[in-house]
Parts: C-alpha cells; structure tokens; sequence
C-alpha cells in the first residue's frame, strides 16, 4: 500500500500542526522518515507555515497600537479629573446662602495671619476686611496653616492644640479648603511622646476628627535625645516626623504656608 | 453601570488584554491587510472583551475567548460594508513601495498577496493555526465551524499556498524544484 494513500491531506497537516495523538504521531513520524515523497510534503507544509509566519512579523505602524491603548486610558483619567472636578464644585457649592459665602471668601486671608488669639474669635471681622481683592481666589484655593511649637510649658501646649482646633473648627463651618500642621521641636516634642505628652487623648480625638490636620516631630530633636540623655522617644499614633523641624518650617514658608510660632 | 463594569475588571485581566492587543492586530491585519481597518478590529475586540470580561469563566481559554471576540468584530463589520467593497479586491497597498525592492520584503508581499487571494474562511483558518498555534479545537470554537471543516480549509489553504508561492520562490531561487527538498 503506497504510503501517500495512508496518509490524507489533513493527516499530513495535524502532523505538522503537532495535532495528533502521541502514539499517532509516532507512527506517522516513521512512516514520513521512509518515505521520500511523503517527507518533502511534510516540508512544503511546514514551509508554508514559516513563510505565513514570517509574513506578519513585522507589521505596519499605523499609529495605531500604542496610541489607542494608551487613549482609552487618558479618557478614563479625563473622566475621573471631570467627576472629582463636578464633585469637588458640587461640595463647595453646597453651604451657598450669600452671607455665609461672603463670610467664608474674606475670610482666611484676614483671620490667619493675626494671631492666633484673634483668628477664630469674631466672625464679623471678615466682613470689614476691606481688601481682599480676589474674592473668588481665595475662596477656591486651600488656606496652609503652620503651628510651630518648642516649648513643653503646659500653657504653650494648651494654646497651640486650643487655637489648631479652633481654626479647623472655623475652617470648616465656613467651607474652606484648609491644611494645618503643627511642628514641634526642642522641647515642643513632648507634646507628642507617649510618655511625656499632657493631653494624648485630645491630639489622637483631633486627627480622627480633622483628616486635614498634621503632627510632625522633628528627628534632629529625637536624635538628641537618644544621644544627650539616652531616651529612645515614642511617638503618638498619627504622629509623622521630619528630617529637621527648622528646614520644614523653611520648606513650608516657601511653598507659601502661614507660619505661626506659639 | 457600565462605566462602573470598567472599573471593576481585575487589574491582572486588564494588563493581559492590553498585551494582547498586539496579537489581536495582527491577526486582524492578516485577515484584512488593511492597517487602519486592523485598528480598529482590534480596538473594538479589546473594549468588547473589557466590557464582557465577567463572562469569562476559564482563564486558561482568555486567548480562544479574544480572538471568538475579534472574528465577530471582523464578521460584524463586513455584514455592515457588504455594499461598501470586498476586501479580496483590495490590492496590498505596500506592492509597489520601493521597499519592496528588497528580496526580504518581497517575500512578504508575496505571501501577504497569497494570503490576501484565499477565501475568507480559509485565511482565518490558517493565520489562527500558524500565527497564533491555536489547536484545531480552538480554532473551531473561536470560528464557530465544525473540527473537520477547520481541517479541511487548513489543508486547502495551505495546498493553495504552496501552488502560489513555490514557483514564486522557486524562480526567485533560480533552482526549480532542488531546494525543496534540502530544506530538511
């Protein structure tokens, strides 16, 4: 029986493609290896399949693969900075009886670089506040507040927690975007050490309440400590610390924060 | 809710579709030879299988699952343009570029213009089996045809593959019939 009547067109092709069953394709390989005829027809198949693989290996660039992808991406993230952008106006929006608005868009320029003791107490004084030229300004954009402490007297203390709450409190009746970050350094760090801080529940009560409110201590100070007196300082959950208390007062007064020293 | 659908797509399967994109081009360029048009194949497979990729049980058959998407693209879209123009008509827009030229491009051109002149069905056979080394079995799944009618197209296209480009390559070779058989 001639070998190329065994073997059918499709047989031929499933044994190139590796299509069979292994005890198949075992005999189908011993048979094709006799075989002169049979062998060069499997070679022809699988030079077809090489040529047609070799044909779209390189395929013209339209602009297309990179670009869509990467479109579809960019329309997702449109979209999201839309949504947040309706969000955000929606929220601020929300409080708009026209007094209040007046109130709140005078307001922060004039209540936060006066001392702290004035900052919250009338909320008539806003009103007079003659020139806060960009109403709109300064209504949109965030009020950054910073509150440096060094100093561990108990009235000191009191005051720097009494006036960050107050201003948040004030901030937020009032709808303003706003930031605070209370500094401490030198003495000041006791303020957030488990083991010497006079009122911890208070400062743990104000993080939770106010997401926008920060505690920073300042390593140079923890350094010393450990150095000069052997304490390894432990800091109050929420508590973050930076590198050197003085370059991030710096730091933040150039990137235009209010700076406050209790 | 769709939009929200989008979003809740694994982070994994969106990475995998992306990558596959490639893939999904090439195919369509093969079927089609139409750079633009294998875009946009390609682009509408990904974004169906996105917004249908909760309809997907098995990971291991993503790849069958896509490539099912792009045949129905690619069939959706010449039931629209049926009245439009054949794309077996459509001549190979790189045939006269002076790439060409190159023997290396020529045999490109040829066999993309081979590809190009077998009937539709066999041309999505081939290029699954050889492009993509999709299993029979897959191929008929993703093309909806029966396991033998796969064979049988397969075994055709390729029978008329050779028939075009063998004297091709032979005349090109300048040795009729020899090299053939000292490919082994």
């Amino acid at each position: 029986m001639n070998q190329e009547q065994k073997f059918s067109d499709e047989f031929l092709n499933a044994f190139v493609d590796d299509q069979l069953a292994p005890e198949e394709k075992g005999r189908a390989y011993i048979s094709i290896n006799n075989d002169e005829a049979l062998n060069r027809q499997v070679c022809e198949l699988r030079k077809m399949r090489d040529l047609v693989q070799f044909a779209y290996k390189d395929l013209p660039t339209v602009a297309a693969p990179g670009p869509r992808a990467g479109g579809l991406r960019t329309n997702v993230a449109a979209g999201l900075i839309l949504a947040t952008g309706v969000g955000l106006g929606w929220l601020l929006h929300q409080p708009s009886s026209a007094p209040e608005q007046a109130a709140r868009v005078v307001a922060p320029p004039a209540t936060v670089p006066t001392p702290p003791a004035a900052t919250v107490a009338t909320a008539e004084k806003p009103r007079v506040a003659p020139q806060s030229a960009k109403p709109l300004a300064v209504a949109t954009s965030e009020v950054k507040v910073l509150f440096h402490l060094n100093s561990d007297k108990p009235e000191r203390i009191q005051e720097v927690l009494d006036e960050a709450e107050a201003l948040l409190k004030f901030y937020r009746a009032a709808g303003q975007i706003a930031r605070v970050q209370v500094i401490t350094n030198g003495d000041g760090l006791n303020l957030l050490r488990t083991d010497k801080s006079p009122d911890p529940e208070r400062v743990r009560a104000m993080l939770k309440t106010y997401d926008n409110l920060s505690f920073a201590a300042c390593q140079n100070t923890i350094d010393r400590l450990k150095r000069e007196q052997g304490v390894t300082a432990q800091l109050l959950p929420g508590a973050s610390v930076v590198d050197s208390g003085v370059a991030q007062i710096i730091l933040r007064q150039q990137q235009g924060w209010i700076y406050i020293q209790v | 809710m769709e939009f929200f659908n989008l979003f809740s797509q694994s982070r994994e399967l969106r990475q995998a579709l992306e990558q596959s994109r490639v893939r999904l081009y090439r195919m369509a360029y093969a079927w089609c030879h139409n750079a633009a048009l294998a875009d946009d194949l390609a682009q509408e497979a990904l974004t169906k299988a996105l917004r249908k990729s909760n309809q997907l049980r098995d990971p291991k058959a993503r790849d069958a699952w896509l490539f099912s998407i792009l045949t129905n693209c690619y069939r959706d879209h010449f039931r629209r343009q049926r009245d439009m123009d054949d794309i077996d008509d459509v001549e190979l827009s790189d045939e006269t570029t002076p790439e060409s030229h190159s023997s290396r491009q020529e045999v490109v051109v040829q066999v993309r213009t081979a590809i190009a002149r077998l009937p539709q069905g066999q041309r999505q056979v081939v290029t699954l089996v050889d492009l993509e080394g999709f299993s029979y079995i897959e191929v008929a799944d993703i093309l909806g045809v029966p396991i033998g009618t796969v064979m049988s197209r397969l075994c055709r296209a390729r029978n008329a593959l050779r028939a075009l480009l063998v004297p091709q390559l032979e005349r090109q070779n300048g040795t009729p019939g020899v090299a053939l058989r000292r490919i082994k």
